[in-house]
């Protein structure tokens, strides 16, 4: 086993003297171990006093996600040596998360927002049998609509690297809504799909960004964003009716009709009220200040435009 | 010559239609001769999966069909526009069954999906395609003195499956600026948040929120300028006090285009940058 050199750059916090530093840990260690190995390995030789959450060791409890270079994750998941940027591997605590001290963050308040989405099964009497001695049966199609699901742990790597929690503090989170998504898709939930969409709608769904951080950042390869997703067509299916609902009806119309969308009409069809007539307003006077003729306003059919429609009616039948 | 199929998405479109320009300014100015993809459609954007995410995988196998129709590989310039594509062509070249299906739909057009054509976006169509030395021998005039902010957007490093870089450490935007002459800063405050522009219908407030943090971040640490390569990054920054440009607008400047060719007075926050 080789030994390598190298700085491991962690970001402290001292909740007594309410002090936030960076402190730089020099390491010659072998070049086998996880990241979290490396942080036993500083708080067994050059510093006792370094906290941080772990357990397992083997990627299913949860509890040692952090921001390793920028990106979260699981420390025990994680090679060191994969992690070492000219010399140095920056660790730090989750983001949006209150830091209790150094690289642990207090939970509880991702665990509140997952609550609210009512994370548990309410058994519906027609697929949940009364008597325990009779099982619950669920086939393998209709698991498989949210098996990938339901391998999350919790660790909230996601949370911690969410965009849409930057601007927004009370989104509810990532993983709460594959949660969510997790149990409008099991067919033994008795629930109304509607009331489990009413759980999303506040600042749920809607908040996200799509940035796709959160499929880079989970340890399990879940993609809470297209989950999301997933939740604002259902929430379109049992008829919510709203800005960004009436959005992805349009663009969707909108490129069944040209192959386009049409930016200059959107807003005015998705927003449905005076203000959205304003924005197609300013934007058409945009396009004529630019320049733009008349007939580039919106896109026109291509050429062979009907055989695309039959296309996308086949893609929607057959697929 | 090199030859590149530019696949047109809603950033070419309306009051943004001089994107277009900008690219085929920038292509022809590397040299590489470039054919529109006809017929193509819409990518997604993120949306139509709201309606049916297979209809986005059948749409995009379709664009990417219509470049291998023509023998090209597909170029566009959005970060999301490359994302989506480039996540279908995961999805189809890990599922025979997936293809198979699709390309029986195509077959009536007269397309196939191979999965011969390669996805470019401006990134790794410079550092790929084009070639870095070839790009460097390209430019005629250095921007000395200007300090520029390198700004990815996420869909260029997110998911890793599709990302253009390290995604931890990406460094490509600045090996692209950098012969540019400029200085480079680096390291600003929310250097990788989000542009929110994804959520300008489902929450306007999340994207005013988002959009001026990069930005303040960047005029903090003392950049002139942000620069970005993606239009819809662009589209959600402009406006704020720092001023933000496609790299693409910067670059033909380098080459040669005067700053009204590259349409930096198209900026809704003025570009006072004086050109040595």
């Amino acid at each position: 086993m080789e030994k390598i050199k190298y700085t491991a750059k962690i970001k402290r916090y001292n909740p007594e003297t309410n002090e936030s530093y960076w402190q730089d840990f020099d390491v010659e260690v072998e070049d086998s171990l996880t990241v979290l190995e490396l942080l036993m390995y500083i708080k067994d030789k050059i510093d006792e006093t370094l906290t941080f959450r772990a357990f397992c060791r083997s990627a299913i409890c949860g509890s040692c996600a952090m921001i390793i270079n920028g990106r979260a994750g699981l420390a025990c998941k994680i090679q060191a040596k994969d992690k070492i940027k000219n010399g140095v591997i920056r660790i730090e605590p989750l983001n949006h998360l209150p830091v209790v001290k150094d690289l642990v963050v207090d939970q509880d308040p991702a665990f509140n927002k997952l609550k609210k989405i009512k994370p548990f099964l309410e058994p519906d009497p027609k697929k949940v049998p009364d008597n325990l001695k009779v099982e619950s049966l669920v086939t393998p199609e209709e698991f498989a609509k949210y098996d990938k699901q339901t391998d999350c742990i919790l660790c909230m790597a996601c949370y911690g690297q969410c965009n849409a929690l930057e601007g927004e503090e009370a989104y509810l989170g990532p993983f709460q809504l594959t949660k969510a998504f997790r149990f409008i898709m099991d067919s033994r939930d008795g629930m109304d799909v509607e009331e489990r969409i009413k759980l999303v709608e506040d600042h749920g769904i809607w908040d996200c960004v799509q940035c796709q951080m959160c499929l880079a950042a989970c340890p399990k390869g879940i993609k809470p964003a297209e989950d999301i997703l997933d939740l604002r067509r259902v929430a379109k299916d049992v008829g919510e009716d709203n800005i960004a609902t009436r959005r992805a009806k349009v663009w969707f119309a909108n490129v069944f009709e040209t192959g386009q969308i049409d930016k200059l009409h959107l807003p005015e069809v998705a927003y449905g009220d005076e203000k959205g007539e304003e924005i197609t307003q300013q934007l058409e006077e945009e396009f004529r200040n630019r320049g733009v003729k008349e007939e580039e306003f919106s896109p026109q059919p291509f050429e062979g435009i009907k055989d695309f429609q039959k296309f996308i009616k086949k893609l929607e039948k057959e697929l | 010559m090199k030859k590149i199929g530019i696949y047109p998405g809603c950033c070419f479109q309306g009051a943004d239609i001089h994107n277009y320009d900008i690219i085929e300014l920038f292509l022809e100015k590397m040299g590489v001769e470039s054919v529109l993809l006809e017929r193509s459609a819409c990518c997604g954007g993120g949306v139509i999966d709201e309606t049916n995410k297979m209809i986005v995988y059948g749409l995009n196998a379709r664009n990417i069909a219509l470049a291998e129709e023509k023998g090209v590989d597909l170029y566009t310039p959005c970060n999301t526009c490359y994302m989506v594509i480039a996540k279908t062509k995961l999805a189809l070249d890990s599922d025979p069954e997936l293809k198979e299906k699709i390309n029986k739909i195509l077959a009536d057009e007269g397309l196939e999906y191979k999965g011969e054509a390669k996805i470019y976006h401006t990134l790794n169509l410079i550092r790929d395609f084009i070639g870095m030395d070839e790009y460097k021998s390209r430019i005629q005039r250095k921007l000395e003195g200007v300090k520029v902010a390198p700004y990815y957007g996420c869909h260029v490093l997110a998911p890793n499956e599709v990302s253009l870089d390290d995604p931890e450490n990406p460094t490509v935007l600045r090996e692209i600026l950098e012969p540019l002459g400029v200085e480079i800063i680096e390291g600003y405050q929310n250097e990788y948040t989000c542009c929110g522009y994804h959520a300008s219908y489902t929450n306007p407030n999340q994207k005013e929120k988002l959009a001026v943090k990069p930005l303040e971040g960047a005029k903090e640490a003392g950049a002139d300028i942000v620069a970005t390569p993606c239009p819809l990054c662009h589209k959600a920054m402009d406006g704020y006090e720092e001023p933000i440009l496609q790299i693409t607008q910067l670059i033909n400047v380098a080459c040669g285009s005067t700053p009204k060719e590259a349409f930096w007075n198209y900026n809704k926050t003025e570009v006072k940058i004086s050109l040595g």
